[in-house]
């Protein structure tokens, strides 16, 4: 087993909202691995974002509360200080913008924007940071890249300009990189060249990759391990063959019965999970997801612990329900 | 595949192209801007009541009767060519015009391009040091109320930009005369230079003049007599600057690069200076130019208020006295100077902002 980079515990993030303070993140805990490539899958609204930016500290302001800790390297990162979070971030966590044409900055030069990444964590001339810059450009992909260096992001496609953003956010070999939805605002042939630079870069700057998505496909094809969010928890956690083979929580299950899949027969309608996510400031005692589970029972009005309860010592889960119900169910869907 | 769509999208060549082309275009209007102008005051000015025959023809003595005045009014239009049409009238003032002949004043003689020689610099001075106080007070005020959004600092800032910009600048004139020029006494309140000095104008720019005949004594009086004027001058428009200022910073703010700043591990200093003030500095420029014609328009009140003897007091005792030549040539000045300012400003913006000039 490797070491553990990242170790989260009991994470909370809250936001003040008119109505109260709003739990995006209620009680994560997870650990991310050297070198992994860890999915973080939910749909919109499940706390993805809000876990990852409670970690960098990007969200943090007057009307967000974070608790619990998050322990890289031996830093809490909940407990940082401004000026700790500064050197930690971009040297250490760097993060891969969902939206890379409003990411960048519209009226500076590409290779400028990389190579400040460098210098300000890095002591190197202005002129070697910028030779540097260009060679990360390279690597990640992009032609010509001294020519490239000097265009603004504007002139570039919008696959180019995600390539300039990971060229940014590696270019200090940080060990944990998020990249929020990084495909999303790409068409699809871009999206799996994407998807394969991230790859190939998890594996040459050695860095985990916490990839967040609400696409399985996605996740199907570049994770090694898949943690499933749902109303601010993690419902799931196991590696990809775990968690898409043999699903444990019944949401899961739920998201993997709603994709349409090419083999096998082809079904009238897509499942869909009945109901629809918790999103105001009030949250159930209980599990989340009972309310839309068509598994629930009388145990689901105590929180279910994330924990192991099947047999593979990686695979955890949060559901009170015992696995041969479930896979039965699974099938059911599949069929 | 990807690697024709950027061949096809290569930056140098379509970004440095386009840029001299639309500078010099830019440029070219400058000439059709002021000939409409020329126009339009040309025929404002007649279509005034009173003709400046029958003021010259009156001429301070009452005992004239109504024939006699009527016959030298008569006399003095022809000798002023006014009794020609207007078309006929209108193509003889742009043919002057064309050859650099602004006419000289109906009340003294004197040249209009002298007049303007002398008065113009003197505008200019009391414009730019008003931009400057505006542009320093509105930015510094219009940031730190952004930076701090929401708290005191903010609330505080944005009620006195508020009031500074509702203040006319006749009342904040005749306060600044009496508070700092009669009770406290510190600044001087008329005009621009005092006569003991004996300032022999070259340029008319004091600051040029005091480097050109070397006499740096000349300086200290200058600004003195420049900062209640400016000051008044440049109030009003500061107000407005902060409100932009603060509005602009805080759109750039709210942008996502400004979180790919933070996430490069950046303090915020750094951020604001390196990323927010050139992204936010777009709009606000365009403002600033816009801005300068209104401080042009205030200068006239403003010089009126402190005796000081710019374009402006030039402009109103000229168009009382109906004297065509001065008006129109004063005018022009004005108008040539503002449009000076805001094709600098549109080429500064298409420098500034990448993604114009391009297409």
């Amino acid at each position: 087993m490797s070491e553990t980079v990242l170790s989260i515990r009991d994470l909370k993030v809250e936001f003040d909202v008119p109505s109260g303070r709003l739990p995006a993140v209620n009680g994560v805990s997870l650990d991310l691995r050297a070198g992994e490539l860890l999915a973080l899958v939910g749909e919109s609204g499940s706390g993805k974002s809000a876990l990852t930016m409670g970690l960098t500290g990007l969200n943090r302001g007057p009307r967000t509360h974070i608790s619990g800790t998050a322990d890289y390297r031996g830093t809490d990162l909940v407990a940082a200080s401004r000026k700790q979070l500064q050197t930690i971030r971009g040297a250490d966590i760097a993060v891969v913008f969902q939206d890379a044409l409003a990411a960048l900055n519209p009226v500076q030069r590409v290779g400028k924007q990389v190579a400040e990444m460098i210098r300000q964590h890095q002591k190197i001339s202005r002129a070697d940071a910028l030779t540097k810059a260009q060679t990360l450009l390279g690597d990640v992909g992009i032609p010509n890249p001294q020519q490239s260096a000097r265009a603004y992001p504007h002139q570039l496609s919008g696959g180019m300009r995600q390539r300039v953003m990971i060229a940014i956010a590696l270019a200090n070999d940080p060990g944990v990189l998020i990249a929020d939805e990084p495909t999303t605002a790409l068409d699809v042939t871009i999206q799996a060249q994407v998807l394969a630079l991230l790859k190939r870069m998890q594996a040459e700057h050695g860095s985990a990759i916490v990839l967040i998505t609400h696409d399985l496909g996605v996740v199907a094809e570049v994770a090694d391990r898949i943690a499933v969010m749902y109303a601010g928890r993690i419902v799931e956690v196991g590696t990809r063959d775990e968690v898409l083979n043999s699903p444990q929580h019944p949401y899961t299950i739920g998201l993997l019965n709603s994709m349409p899949r090419i083999d096998g027969p082809r079904p009238r309608r897509l499942a869909a999970i009945k109901g629809s996510p918790l999103s105001g400031v009030k949250r159930p005692d209980g599990c989340a997801f009972a309310a839309r589970c068509e598994f629930v029972h009388d145990a689901c009005a105590e929180r279910p612990e994330l924990a192991q309860r099947t047999a593979e010592p990686d695979h955890l889960d949060a559901c009170f329900l015992p696995a041969e119900a479930k896979s039965a169910a699974l099938r059911a869907g599949a069929a | 595949m990807t690697t024709t769509t950027v061949a096809a999208r290569q930056p140098p060549r379509r970004s440095l192209g386009g840029l001299p082309r639309m500078i010099a275009l830019r440029l070219l209007t400058i000439p059709l801007v002021l000939w409409a102008l020329a126009t339009l005051v040309f025929v404002a000015l007649r279509l005034l009541p009173g003709s400046p025959a029958t003021s010259l023809a009156g001429g301070g003595s009452t005992d004239q009767s109504a024939a006699q005045l009527t016959a030298n009014a008569a006399e003095i239009s022809a000798n002023l060519g006014l009794d020609k049409s207007l078309p006929q009238q209108y193509l003889i003032y742009l043919r002057d015009l064309v050859t650099g002949d602004f006419g000289s004043s109906y009340f003294g003689g004197n040249d209009v391009l002298g007049l303007i020689g002398n008065a113009l610099p003197a505008t200019i001075e009391l414009t730019v040091a008003a931009m400057l106080i505006a542009v320093v007070l509105g930015g510094v005020t219009g940031l730190w109320a952004a930076l701090r959004k929401d708290t005191w600092v903010d609330t505080t800032t944005r009620a006195a930009a508020t009031v500074t910009f509702s203040l006319p600048w006749f009342a904040l004139g005749v306060l600044g005369i009496v508070v700092f020029g009669v009770w406290l006494g510190w600044l001087p309140v008329i005009g621009r230079v005092p006569n003991q000095l004996s300032y022999q104008p070259l340029t008319n720019f004091v600051l040029v003049d005091a480097m050109l005949q070397d006499r740096p004594e000349l300086i200290w009086p200058w600004i003195q007599h420049l900062i209640l004027p400016a000051s008044t001058l440049a109030l009003s428009t500061a107000g407005f600057i902060t409100r932009i200022v603060r509005a602009s910073v805080l759109e750039v703010l709210g942008d996502d690069f400004v979180r790919t700043a933070q996430m490069k591990g950046l303090d915020e200093n750094q951020v604001v200076r390196r990323h927010v003030l050139r992204n936010a500095s777009l709009p606000i420029i365009t403002v600033l130019g816009l801005q300068f014609g209104t401080l042009l328009g205030g200068s006239t009140v403003t010089e009126t208020v402190f005796s000081y003897p710019g374009v402006g007091v030039l402009l109103v005792d000229a168009v009382l006295q109906r004297d065509y030549p001065v008006v129109q040539g004063a005018a022009l000045a004005i108008a040539l100077l503002f449009t000076l300012v805001n094709a600098a400003v549109d080429i500064l913006y298409l420098v500034l902002d990448p993604r114009l000039g391009e297409s």
